[in-house]
């Protein structure tokens, strides 16, 4: 985070507001604060303007929602595994419901000649 | 061809036997078709959940014949949405060889594993001797178990036919003019009288034109149709040409004297 520019810090407040950031992320932005007033000054305002909204909207304490965090290899399992189950499922309700007459081979079901 | 297979001499039987398996097997029906050498067999089984169609023919080379068989199969493979049966065609044919009064085992439903248990099978024996002058064909066939639903019959195309004609106007009829055409040979010349006028026309047989359906031609549906062709002398242009089977029923032709021609097909008599 050395070279994080002061746009990338705010930015980061305000992921830190909304409980995004990870623990080593925290960490980081609490170091910076501790040197950087311009931007402790830019979390109080945050946190101010939050409050207000809060108390504006009826709740007298700010508080926090954190948003669910869906990381990219998540998603990715769980679309393989939705496509995967849609497969098997399509595939055995056609075998089961889908076009009748399934079951053995044409050859099957053909007439044969055969001489004694 | 044709004409040379049903020359007297040869006479060729389908001798077949329907058995269904069991312990002890037991047969279901037996029958016979006879005709001329070249006689077909048609064949019908039918189950609640199958229909087969099936026509044989023979085509024999020295000891041995080669036995072809045309089938058509439908099968119940289950309902519609609807609940209307639903079925599945089938056209394939089989063949084998085979030497004269062998044995050949016919398995209408195939040989593979049917929910409903094994279905019956169709012993048929070809046999040829000699028969001085006998081109009729001739069917036998006893049903031992009532419940099923089989038949045979004799598939013969006509190398002859009896034609009956007769001038129609008003309530009026000419007298019968029975004449014996054989097919695709030459046309010939008929004179009918009604009232005192002569009419004279030409008269020719051919076979119709080929099956439209699948099952028509396969099975040889219109074996025993046949089509009198009529002009004038001196004309070109046809008056019209009359198809038919040869079953007795009389057919139309108007005729642009305001006469209307009628044509009774039926089989030769015996010679």
């Amino acid at each position: 985070m050395a070279d994080t520019t002061h746009e990338q810090w705010l930015a980061q407040i305000d992921a830190e507001l909304d409980g995004e950031l990870s623990l080593v992320e925290r960490a980081a932005l609490a170091k910076h604060l501790a040197t950087c007033g311009h931007c402790a000054g830019a979390r109080a305002s945050h946190l101010e303007v939050r409050v207000a909204l809060a108390r504006s909207a009826g709740n007298p304490h700010a508080f926090v929602l954190p948003r669910p965090a869906i990381r990219a290899g998540t998603l990715a399992l769980w679309l393989v595994v939705a496509l995967a189950a849609g497969l098997v499922g399509g595939w055995f309700a056609s075998h089961r419901w889908g076009a009748p007459g399934g079951g053995g081979t044409v050859e099957d079901t053909r007439g044969t000649i055969v001489v004694q | 061809m044709i004409a040379a297979l049903q020359g007297p001499g040869t006479r060729l039987t389908y001798r077949i036997r329907v058995i269904e398996p069991a312990v002890t097997p037991r047969v279901l029906a037996s029958g016979a078709v006879s005709g001329p050498l070249d006689s077909d067999m048609r064949l019908t089984l039918r189950t609640d959940t199958a229909e087969v169609e099936a026509l044989f023919q023979v085509t024999a080379f020295g000891d041995t014949v080669t036995v072809t068989g045309e089938f058509l199969t439908r099968r119940l493979v289950g309902r519609s949405r609807r609940d209307l049966p639903l079925w599945e065609e089938d056209t394939y044919r089989r063949l084998v060889r085979m030497a004269w009064s062998d044995t050949a085992r016919i398995y209408p439903f195939g040989t593979g594993k049917r929910p409903q248990g094994r279905s019956p099978w169709v012993e048929l024996i070809l046999e040829r001797h000699f028969a001085g002058g006998e081109a009729r064909a001739a069917e036998r066939f006893e049903l031992l178990d009532s419940t099923r639903d089989l038949s045979i019959e004799a598939v013969v195309r006509p190398r002859r036919a009896r034609i009956i004609l007769n001038l129609v106007r008003g309530d009026t009829v000419s007298g019968p003019r029975p004449m014996d055409l054989v097919l695709e040979e030459p046309a010939r010349v008929v004179q009918l009288v009604l009232k005192g006028r002569a009419t004279t026309l030409i008269v020719s047989l051919s076979r119709p034109d080929p099956a439209r359906s699948a099952r028509a031609g396969a099975l040889a549906l219109d074996a025993d149709v046949v089509c009198l062709r009529v002009s004038q002398p001196a004309v070109l242009q046809p008056l019209g040409t009359i198809c038919g089977r040869l079953n007795n029923i009389a057919r139309q032709l108007p005729l642009p004297t305001g006469d209307t021609l009628a044509a009774t097909f039926a089989w030769p008599g015996p010679r």
